[in-house]
């Protein structure tokens, strides 16, 4: 399987058993491109990264880096069991807390890994990281002594200082602030393309999932659930189980009251409310179905827009406000069915928002998608 | 009132805690006052009286204070050899692996810090001995055991190995298996892993346990003279010596005595010392 992948990529499938819970994952990754394992805590996204890198030994599969078979179980015709240790299959790895050796300066962690530590070509490459990671300056610093963003540049630096075939992130950015998070995402992106080395990345962050992968794969329960571009797999999934996962607020159940094929819409009511949704195939009239909408995709106004192409919008009165840096969630009270609605602190103030105040909610039609579960 | 001098400032970790000692402050200096002078008393007493005592200068240079510190150091030196290079892959393992087998062992390291050393030696002579589990066996090799200088050394790994090996557990549990696992991906192999970051990790701990271990060993009366007995030039180590010497001449006894107190401050000033300097760099 995936023999197909080029020989800087890394590609495999295995099953992997840690007590009762098990991993079963089929990954492909190509160099210069970041695979995003996407999932709640417990998915086994971890447990995925550490076989990968040989931690942890799979039951069955096979795991193939840069053209090397680093592990096969010997289990299909002609195969051979294969097993190559993690300190020579060429993975760096790096964790949340990464883990940088507390007894040593910056610069001999990132040269920890390098043969000839204390020859030229060594301290030339780590002059090279230090620049290109901007850590410049810190080169004999304790680890102790830098920012939590530039401890996980230097983790990144000694990673990628003994060139490796694959690069695993763990939450790489979990345990920084937001500014912080995009700043450090924004450049590993940058760095991945210049170093052309495929990244495997774990998260649990939506947001990060959406700015940093080139491909998604949502895990659950330790199986893949949904996999794809990070746009069509996190912002429009297209089942149940994984819009829970990946947070939409507005999850509907609704009944199908009419089809207009001429539009290319449907429509769908629960209680007293009905909206339009895009047109199903499946669909037939009287079906129920689960309508997703996410809160950002919402619009907030004091009145009904007089004129507007947006087919849907509800009358509703607010019966929670909370804070959701940067801004905060309204929760709207439509004849019982509560409709989740993201804003900006400074529209709130505008508008005077609070409980009690009747709001109209306006979204698109194809703002709302179904999901199968 | 209490003088400034003896409270302090409350400083401990930068910040001024007055208050956080209250109505215990009188009673923590005065504590502190008896405890002093209770170690401090008799070791200025021994250093007075040996100042003053006749065949103190001759004792030091003495031929029984010179065997027994030649053969103190000796065998304690062979003692740590052994400790080190037993206790330190068996602390790994405690502070790496979980298994029954392993928790019941760890529960009975600590057995001989809390034996009554001459039972120890009593054991040993039961295990070892001429008459002993072993003995017809190592009789069959041509091997004695008691009243060798190899049994000194036995005696002292079995009192002294625990200390090294506690410490040494301690240390090696602080330092968190992800690093030797990403050290690994580093393309570092586990031996390699080891030296590289484990150990020197590690390092204080192992130092510590070690000091403290030999001078266990050092000072190691009981298990001995009941095991390899009381020989002059073969079994007498400084303790003995010293119990010897009270008979017969009080210089060579607090010749001896300043010997192995010297040595035991060096020690502890030798360990802060190399603490500093690991601590420092580390």
């Amino acid at each position: 399987m995936s023999d197909q992948t080029g020989s800087n990529g890394a590609s495999g499938h295995f099953a992997v058993s840690l007590g009762d819970f098990r991993t079963e994952l089929a990954f492909e990754v190509d160099a210069g491109r970041i695979l995003v394992l996407f999932g709640p805590s417990g998915a086994g996204k971890t447990t995925a990264l550490r076989t990968i890198a040989g931690l942890v030994r799979p039951d069955a599969g096979r795991i193939d880096i840069a053209g090397r078979t680093v592990y096969e179980d010997g289990n299909g015709a002609g195969a051979r069991p294969v097993w190559v240790e993690p300190h020579r299959r060429g993975v760096g790895y790096v964790t949340q807390q990464n883990h940088l050796f507390p007894h040593l300066t910056v610069s001999q962690n990132i040269a920890y890994g390098l043969r000839d530590r204390r020859g030229d070509p060594a301290r030339q490459r780590v002059a090279e990281l230090l620049e290109r990671l901007r850590l410049d300056g810190l080169a004999d610093r304790r680890v102790w002594q830098l920012s939590g963003g530039q401890q996980q540049r230097a983790a990144l630096a000694r990673a990628l200082a003994p060139r490796p075939d694959l690069l695993l992130l763990d939450e790489p950015f979990a345990a920084l602030d937001m500014e912080l998070r995009r700043e450090l995402g924004s450049e590993l992106r940058a760095t991945v393309r210049q170093f052309d080395v495929p990244v495997i990345l774990v998260t649990h962050s939506r947001e990060e999932a959406l700015a940093l992968g080139d491909e998604v794969q949502i895990i659950d329960g330790g199986v893949t659930v949904a996999s794809g571009p990070p746009l069509t797999a996190l912002e429009q999934p297209g089942r149940g189980r994984v819009a829970r996962l990946v947070g939409v607020e507005n999850l509907l159940e609704m009944r199908v009251t009419a089809r207009l094929p001429q539009d290319g819409t449907m429509v769908c009511a629960a209680a007293e409310r009905q909206l339009e949704t895009p047109l199903a195939d499946g669909c037939a009239v009287g079906d129920t179905v689960t309508v997703g909408i996410r809160a950002s995709d919402i619009i907030l106004a004091t009145g009904p827009l007089p004129e507007s192409s947006a087919r849907n919008t509800w009358a509703g009165v607010v019966s929670a406000v909370t804070l959701r840096p940067p801004g905060y969630e309204v929760t709207l009270d439509c004849d019982g069915v509560p409709l989740r609605c993201h804003i900006t602190g400074t529209s709130m103030e505008a508008m005077g928002i609070g409980p009690g105040l009747p709001l109209w909610a306006i979204f698109k039609a194809s703002s709302c998608f179904l999901l199968s579960e | 009132m209490i003088p400034r001098f003896l409270l302090g400032t409350g400083r401990a970790d930068g910040v001024r805690h007055q208050a956080s000692l209250g109505a215990l402050a009188p009673a923590g200096v005065a504590a502190t006052v008896v405890y002093v002078l209770f170690i401090g008393l008799p070791i200025v007493a021994l250093l007075a009286r040996a100042g003053q005592q006749e065949g103190f200068l001759a004792g030091l240079t003495g031929e029984l204070v010179m065997q027994a510190l030649r053969l103190t150091v000796i065998t304690s030196m062979v003692s740590m050899v052994v400790v080190v290079v037993v206790g330190t892959p068996f602390a790994l393992l405690l502070a790496r692996r979980r298994s029954t087998v392993l928790r019941v062992i760890d529960t009975f390291v600590e057995l001989p810090i809390v034996l009554p050393p001459v039972v120890a030696g009593v054991a040993m002579l039961m295990a070892f001995g001429r008459n002993g589990l072993l003995g017809p066996a190592l009789g069959g090799l041509g091997v004695t055991l008691p009243f060798t200088t190899a049994a000194v050394i036995f005696a002292q790994v079995f009192v002294a190995a625990p200390f090294y090996i506690r410490a040494a557990r301690i240390g090696f549990a602080g330092v968190d298996p992800t690093y030797e696992e990403v050290s690994q991906t580093l393309g570092v192999s586990p031996w390699a892993t080891f030296w590289r970051l484990t150990l020197p990790v590690a390092w204080p701990s192992l130092l510590t346990g070690l000091t403290l271990a030999w001078a266990r060993a050092v000072s190691e009366f009981g298990a001995t003279i009941m095991f390899a007995g009381n020989l002059t030039g073969r079994t007498q180590t400084m303790p003995l010596a010293i119990m010897t010497a009270m008979e017969s001449s009080l210089g060579s006894a607090l010749a001896l005595s300043v010997l192995l107190l010297a040595m035991s401050v060096l020690a502890l000033a030798a360990l802060s010392v190399l603490l500093r300097r690991t601590g420092s760099t580390a």
